[in-house]
């Protein structure tokens, strides 16, 4: 800096380069749009290149086969410089991968779970956020916050307890020995995973769809009321259709954030088999064995595996944007 | 098509009571406006026969059906808003036959009263556009067509045309009372414009304070208003009120006296504080007394300030012995009269005239209670007199 400091004072006391580049940036239009073009160019390049490096390098191992991955030489040809890129074009590792795992059946568990976990979390996210949103009752403000701190907690805080009651084991007052009641023995169940899912991701859920019922102007409400529904149906013919974008956004971050989850499930899946309902990632997991690791297949698992997300994303994202636009809540 | 009754209905929130003990009966095919300044209880009111909100007591009656504890929806009641309250995500088609389409009415019925009503709101061709492409008034037909196809016992309008610029909402009030006329249905409209409440009603019900004050035809309420807000709130400008004293001789007001037989006046005697009451088009320069027959003493005034409205002159008049004490700023007693005279007389500021009353036009007004006490007092003087007593059944919650 103090270089720098110094040049600069230096130059634009005498008029250096800098002083005249800088004078003439600020002067003249046409030298500013070039530069905040190449600033735009900069940025935005270096955003992608972070962001869609991984998957480049989740395609160079995928079409890399196994032995080449750990012993081959990444120098690039002529130029010499390590740099990752397809030693070979291995398209076959995309079927093997279904050949040695069902990964198929991975997919299918993390796609009931997600989708089991957005239902349940939409509907009573709904109802929830229709009550603090747009009912008003003592104690409204310390019941959200209630629901709120849920969310402060880390989830490993309720792994131990939860998957000690999902064993089937029962459940009893610390200390003093009082038996609660015994949980059925849900683990290897997808309600072991559905239920802790759908509880911590809810009062995110409701925090979004609150703000958005709460906008919705009352006497839309009314009429739809008066028209001939009741405060159920208004919810759903009239509140939750202009309500569309929050409604995604909610269920978009839900279904994502399930599917890629491992944690919990990986833990209530006592083991990595789809009859355990363990999910995607447990599946990109069982290509490890005790001996070996094919690097391939998981990364070709792991983009096969992204790609449904990839397509909600694009779809949704169309769909909230469009909602946003075509908005007009105007009264 | 119904009456429409309501019981004693009474709307308690936490700290306020906003309708107290409101009775009405309204009949068959009726035009009513339930009017007030805002916030008086008005629309509470509405909002308890739309089924919005539940009375704390009493009882609703639509037809020969108690309504008091139905949902709006099965309340045969059609509601226009002050917001219009359109659904923004469907057309306008979609709008209309919302209600129809939740009651599962067939296709062709659905599309024949849909025709028909866009029919009556002048709307036809529009019904595909959304309603962020329409114009308020546009929008405002639709709002009303949609409470058309619904054929309701009872319409209620909360303040539709408060959102529509001036012109629009001329057009629209006369738009209203061809309706009314086509459809012969009972409406409920409820406003805080009494210029609206005048032209538009069969009979006017005047609430303030959660109360209901006076439900007369329109031109009783300003004829015969029960009390001093019906007479301060209908009218525009509003009626002059003066405070002053009943004496043996009739009322004394610090600026000029009025000859009575206080024996005449029901329900008061001498030395009551009372308020009189004169509208400014009941007050007349001397030079033009002779179109009325019964003209008050002259009473010297100065004039202030002039209103030139183009079909009249409304004149701010001070009277001459002000005495510094009645200029305290009370909302019932004023020291300024207003005069409305001819556009083509000849008058200007500060200038020293006479005025008199129109003595059939005199409301006299019990301070205590505000109750109207007699309207006219021209024979008054005399030993055989006949006034227009107000009767008791006006409104006044606390006899």
């Amino acid at each position: 800096m103090a270089t720098i400091d110094g040049s600069n004072d230096s130059t634009e006391s005498e008029g250096g380069p800098l002083a005249r580049w800088t004078k003439s940036v600020i002067e003249d239009q046409e030298k500013r749009d070039r530069l905040y073009r190449a600033l735009f160019i900069v940025a935005a390049g270096f955003f992608l290149v972070t962001t869609l490096f991984p998957f480049y390098w989740l395609l160079v191992l995928a079409l890399t086969p196994t032995s080449q991955i750990l012993t081959g030489d990444w120098s690039l040809p002529i130029i010499g410089v390590e740099f990752p890129h397809p030693q070979g074009f291995n398209v076959y590792a995309f079927v093997e991968m279904f050949e040695q795992v069902p990964f198929h059946l991975f997919m299918f568990n993390s796609f009931v779970l997600a989708i089991s976990t957005t239902v349940i979390v939409l509907a009573v996210a709904t109802l929830a956020g229709y009550v603090f949103g747009r009912l008003e009752f003592p104690g409204r403000g310390v019941l959200m916050l209630v629901v709120l701190m849920i969310s402060y907690f880390p989830p490993a805080a309720f792994l131990v307890p939860l998957f000690d009651a999902f064993l089937g084991n029962a459940v009893v007052i610390p200390f003093l020995g009082i038996e609660l009641f015994e949980s059925p023995r849900l683990v290897n169940t997808p309600a072991s995973m559905v239920l802790p899912f759908s509880a911590l991701f809810l009062p995110l859920a409701i925090f979004i769809l609150t703000t958005f019922y709460a906008q919705i102007p009352d006497g839309l409400e009314d009429a739809a009321r008066v028209e001939g529904t009741t405060r159920l149906g208004a919810l759903v013919r009239v509140i939750m259709p202009l309500s569309a974008p929050g409604l995604a956004t909610a269920a978009v971050l839900t279904f994502i954030t399930v599917y890629n989850e491992y944690f919990f499930s990986s833990i209530m899946a006592l083991e990595n088999s789809p009859e355990n309902w363990s999910p995607l990632l447990g599946g990109i997991l069982s290509y490890q064995t005790q001996y070996t690791t094919e690097f391939n297949l998981m990364a070709a698992a792991s983009i096969v595996g992204v790609l449904p997300i990839v397509i909600i994303v694009i779809v949704a994202q169309e769909r909230i944007v469009s909602g946003l636009t075509a908005g007009g809540l105007k009264e | 098509m119904a009456n429409l009754t309501l019981e004693h209905v009474t709307k308690r929130y936490e700290d306020v009571t906003a309708v107290d003990d409101m009775n009405l009966d309204i009949d068959d095919g009726e035009f009513i406006c339930l009017v007030g300044p805002s916030g008086c209880g008005k629309s509470t009111t509405m909002e308890t026969i739309a089924g919005l909100t539940k009375p704390t007591e009493g009882t609703i009656t639509i037809g020969d059906r108690d309504v008091t504890s139905l949902p709006p929806k099965d309340r045969g009641v059609a509601m226009v808003f002050q917001n219009i309250a359109l659904f923004p995500h469907m057309d306008v088609y979609e709008n209309i036959s919302f209600g129809l389409r939740l009651r599962d009415y067939d296709q062709e019925e659905i599309d024949r009263r849909v025709e028909h009503a866009t029919d009556v709101v002048q709307l036809e061709g529009m019904l595909d556009r959304m309603p962020e492409e329409m114009s308020g008034g546009q929008r405002q037909r639709v709002a009303i067509a949609r409470a058309i196809v619904r054929e309701p016992d009872v319409f209620l309008m909360d303040e539709p045309l408060a959102n529509l610029d001036a012109k629009l909402r001329v057009h629209m009030r006369t738009e209203l009372q061809r309706l009314h006329k086509e459809l012969d249905t009972t409406i409920i409209y409820v406003t805080h414009d009494q210029a609206e409440a005048m032209t538009m009603s069969d009979r006017i019900a005047v609430i303030d304070g959660g109360e209901l004050q006076q439900i007369d035809p329109p031109l009783v309420c300003y004829n015969e208003p029960a009390n001093l807000f019906v007479a301060g709130f209908i009218g525009s400008p509003s009626m002059n009120l003066l405070r002053g004293k009943l004496t043996a001789n009739g009322v004394e007001t610090d600026d000029f006296s009025l000859d009575i037989d206080v024996d005449g006046v029901p329900g008061a005697s001498a030395g009551d504080d009372v308020t009189v009451g004169i509208r400014p088009e009941d007050v007349y320069p001397t030079d033009t007394q002779g179109a009325i027959s019964t003209p008050s003493d002259p009473i010297e005034v100065t004039t202030d300030v002039l209103e030139p409205m183009g079909d009249q002159i409304f004149v701010y008049l001070t009277f001459d012995e002000t005495s510094s004490q009645t200029m305290t700023g009370d909302a019932t007693g004023s020291d300024q009269l207003l005069m409305s005279v001819d556009p083509d007389r000849d008058i200007a500021e500060d200038e020293q005239m006479e005025v008199v009353f129109d003595r059939t036009k005199v409301h006299l007004f019990d301070n205590a209670s505000g109750d109207a006490l007699v309207h006219g007092v021209e024979d008054l003087t005399s030993s055989g007199f006949e006034t227009r007593v107000p009767e008791s059944h006006s409104g006044e919650g606390d006899e």
